[in-house]
């Protein structure tokens, strides 16, 4: 008796939650009859056309332009503030307080940009002074904005202060060091936004308190919102702010984010019909939602790849040709297609560059020609096997068929590729795993905690480490000068060590700050070039794919639009009632 | 008993000393730190940061500063976001106290009523059905019966919004905060209740001819909750700090995700303003739980 009741009881509980699973899967297939369905609370949401709901990221470190440095503090930012420059739904370089183009020197080295009449949220006057302050502000040491180096190409006086100035009230000239291809990306990004002097100085009394004015709802600001209401890792209600230089363009009237980094939570919230979108996917819906018109895929400026310590011990014995060449037969047995379709899933495009596609040239053009690649990218991997096969000949290895396809490796060579924890750059470190194992490499994948992983990639405590770089700005000077011999996100550690097998990397800088000086715009574009196949040339990074962002929309939203460094306008979107 | 409080308080004191020095040292010796980005900060802003916030200096004079400045009522600043540590502390710590009070009263009151219930019917249908549901309450980890709750609730029936930024859905959560303690607290009565029902002095008040109802509320279940209190104390510490897990999936900005989250960022003065909270809400609960001791059964001897 008493064994009939637990088996019964047993079996109901199953029954339960087989009931429970079958839920999840119908909200995952069918978002729109779930909407229909659901009662009258997620209805009502629905059809609030004012209000915008939407999910980017947890709890923002930062509101203040200028100390932001994350992703989703850079999309509060462009929405809530906005500086000289913006990009249009079409992610052109458009005006935005600059009225009309500005005027450039001869030389290329000074503007003198005017500035429309607009205003700061509480009514006051905007005006080209806001801009001195602000940009001082942001690169001034006891500020310590971590993007306090974007301000680099504009010329500096003998006490450290930046070379612009208000010649009248809407009209600012700035002086650059050398003339610059991507200003106008400059004028557009956050960090160059104008901040409201009297509050930023009254909340920071004794200079140590640089964030303080934007931590609480109610700032100053002078973008399409305004923070209305914050409850810290819960969510944040953003205003519309009728003193917005285009305020007659905004039909929101209120922007409601949840602050969550919770995969599940937000897919529920998006599934029921309390958000409208939604920036995160959970990794195990992506094949379902492939084809549904709700989810949306766009171009992003940004390289996923895997990066060598060119001062590891595993080329300790090698010239740097050699070097190179054995990166190079590891590079070419990596099977990036794959990678792209079983982990990626999103269509992403396999890198055989490590300046992304669709990048500019900063000189009105593209940088990389579309059928320009380094290899193959589409055939690398299994095939490649003989060439590879051959090249770490070359550095003295030698190789005995195992009769079943396969080969045996001689001296035995084990690798060590370390990664963060993240399903996915594990998955990618298993799928390495097994493309090396095709000529007998042994490869231990070692995962390390986020922030003990940066520190030691930074140090060059690794031989192998996944990496990524997602574009500040639109021009590949970006994605070069950081492999500057004493670059701070040089962590393959190109030009720092004293090892034999490491490139020479003296003519790298040199020709880095060749590009810096150069003012024929043209002839910048060959010098960029030539840096990247100095770069490709060491095989130190080896490009993967080309990162693409994805999100959930609902399809009674339109017009939000991304930026190609990610910044997400919500502005300008509109929600109809069905 | 004041002089015991007194007594106790005072060790309370040298034990929170003790571990403000084990947290500061031990989250200083691992590796990473608090200005580490995937994006390298220039070197100068670091170091700006470090004078900042006094992490150029030994870790010593470090931890005499911290003290110093703790002593004096100041919590310092987040090291990831630059905000004041103490106003923000306190105000996810009501949200959680909100969810984690309620989660308690919940779990005790239902938990001692199953739990007696299941000792008075004692291989009987009620108990049977009481233990099942208790033991899958104790198997089941809180993300799978948070999802569980979310999936059910929110997404089929559609009873709860997921998220809602004016009305915040706290039903669920709460449920989902109490279900442990509260099977827990069920068996545990119902353990103890079966003990003291067995004792001589229940049989001998039963025997003097005590009414059912009165030995069993005022004999058998006084004596049968000490066990609970034993657990019921630290619990509720626990339970008022929140649950990380609990936390994030129905997006409550409370205390639980805060002291995870401080730890992977490295935020070395959020942690340890969050260790010592918890530290001396612990220590608090330790203290109450002894008074509620001798109060329910004088035989104790408090010193």
């Amino acid at each position: 008796m008493k064994k009939k009741l637990i088996a019964v009881l047993l079996v109901a509980s199953m029954a339960a939650s087989l009931v429970a699973c079958g839920n999840k899967n119908a909200g995952t297939t069918t978002t729109d009859t779930a909407a229909e369905q659901a009662p009258a609370e997620a209805t009502a949401v629905d059809t609030d056309t004012t209000t915008l709901r939407l999910n980017l990221a947890s709890e923002p470190d930062y509101l203040d332009p200028a100390l932001n440095s994350a992703v989703d503090g850079a999309c509060l930012a462009v929405n809530s503030f906005v500086g000289l420059y913006t990009y249009d739904e079409n992610n052109n370089l458009v005006p935005a307080l600059a009225d009309g183009e500005p005027e450039m020197s001869e030389d290329g080295l000074t503007y003198t940009i005017k500035l429309i009449e607009s205003k700061w949220s509480n009514g006051e006057a905007l005006t080209a002074n806001d801009f001195v302050y602000s940009w001082n502000r942001a690169v001034a040491e006891e500020t310590a904005a971590d993007y306090a180096y974007m301000f680099a190409p504009i010329a500096t006086n003998a006490d450290g202060t930046l070379k612009v100035e208000a010649t009248d009230d809407y009209t600012l000239k700035v002086e650059l060091n050398a003339p610059c291809a991507y200003f106008y990306d400059l004028l557009a990004f956050p960090t160059f936004m104008p901040v409201y002097q009297a509050d930023v100085e009254a909340a920071n009394p004794d200079g140590t308190q640089p964030g303080a004015w934007a931590q609480e709802p109610g700032f100053v600001s002078n973008g399409a919102f305004t923070l209305k209401e914050w409850k810290h890792n819960e969510s944040m209600v953003y205003e519309k702010n009728p003193n917005f230089y285009r305020a007659d363009d905004v039909k929101l009237e209120k922007l409601e984010f949840m602050l969550s980094a919770d995969d599940t939570a937000i897919y529920a919230a998006y599934n029921s019909g309390d958000i409208d979108f939604a920036d995160t996917v959970p990794n195990d819906e992506i094949q379902s939602l492939l084809n549904s018109p709700e989810f949306h895929v766009i171009d992003t400026l940004g390289t996923y790849y895997v990066g060598f310590n060119v001062n590891s011990d595993l080329f300790k014995d090698l010239t740097a040709d050699q070097a190179s060449k054995m990166r190079k037969a590891l590079s070419l047995l990596i099977d990036r297609q794959y990678i792209v379709d079983t982990v990626g899933q999103t269509g992403q495009v396999p890198a055989d560059t490590f300046i992304p596609d669709g990048m500019a040239d900063g000189n009105g053009g593209v940088f990389e020609a579309d059928d320009f690649g380094y290899y193959d990218a589409k055939e690398t991997g299994a095939g490649k096997v003989e060439e590879a096969k051959s090249l770490l000949e070359e550095c003295g290895y030698t190789f005995e068929s195992d009769g079943n396809g396969g080969y045996s490796i001689s001296p035995a060579l084990e690798v060590t590729y370390m990664t963060n924890s993240g399903t996915g750059h594990e998955a990618i470190a298993q799928c390495i795993q097994q493309d090396w194992a095709l000529v007998g490499i042994k490869v231990n994948i070692e995962t390390e905690d986020w922030n003990v992983f940066l520190e030691d990639r930074k140090a060059g405590k690794f031989d192998i480490a996944r990496e990524g770089w997602i574009a500040d700005f639109n021009d590949p000077i970006n994605m070069l000068e950081m492999w500057l011999s004493n670059g701070g996100n040089n962590d393959m550690q190109l030009g720092k060590g004293s090892s034999s097998a490491a490139p020479d990397w003296k003519a790298y800088d040199e020709k880095i700050q060749e590009i810096y000086k150069t003012t024929d715009f043209a002839a910048r574009v060959d010098l960029m070039r030539e840096a990247e196949d100095m770069l490709m040339d060491t095989n130190a990074v080896v490009p993967i794919y080309f990162y693409n962002d994805i999100y959930l929309q609902k399809p009674n939203v339109t017009g939000i639009y991304t930026s190609l460094n990610q910044n997400k306008y919500f502005m300008y979107a509109e929600k109809s009632a069905n | 008993m004041a002089k015991y409080i007194a007594k106790r308080i005072l060790l309370a004191i040298v034990s929170i000393w003790i571990i403000t020095m084990i947290t500061f040292f031990a989250m200083n010796a691992i590796p990473g730190g608090p200005f580490n980005k995937e994006k390298a900060t220039d070197p100068a802003v670091i170091k700006a940061l470090e004078e900042r916030y006094n992490l150029d200096k030994p870790l010593g004079e470090q931890y005499t500063l911290y003290m110093n400045n703790l002593l004096h009522g100041d919590w310092g600043v987040s090291l990831k976001t630059g905000r004041a540590i103490w106003p923000d502390m306190t105000s996810k710590f009501s949200v959680s106290a909100k969810l984690g009070g309620r989660a308690a009263i919940i779990a005790i009151i239902i938990g001692i009523i199953l739990g007696a219930i299941a000792a008075l019917t004692r291989n009987k249908l009620p108990d049977r059905l009481i233990i099942f549901f208790t033991t899958l309450g104790t198997a089941m980890p809180s993300f799978v019966l948070a999802t569980l709750l979310l999936l059910v609730f929110c997404l089929k029936l559609g009873w709860f919004p997921v998220f809602s930024s004016s009305d915040p859905n706290y039903t669920l959560p709460v449920i989902a905060l109490s279900v442990y303690p509260m099977a827990y607290i069920t068996r545990l009565t119902k353990t103890s209740m079966l003990d003291a029902l067995n004792q001589d002095y229940v049989r001998t008040a039963r025997a003097k001819g005590v009414s059912k109802v009165k030995v069993i509320f005022l004999h058998a279940l006084r004596n049968a909750l000490i066990p609970v209190i034993t657990y019921v104390g630290p619990m509720v510490a626990y339970i008022l700090t929140g649950s990380m897990v609990v936390e994030n999936i129905f997006t409550i900005g409370g205390l639980g995700s805060t002291f995870v989250t401080s730890i992977t960022n490295r935020d070395y003065t959020t942690i340890m303003a969050v260790t010592i909270f918890l530290a001396i809400l612990m220590v608090i609960a330790n203290l109450l739980t002894d008074i509620v001791y001798k109060m329910v059964d004088p035989r104790i001897k408090l010193d």
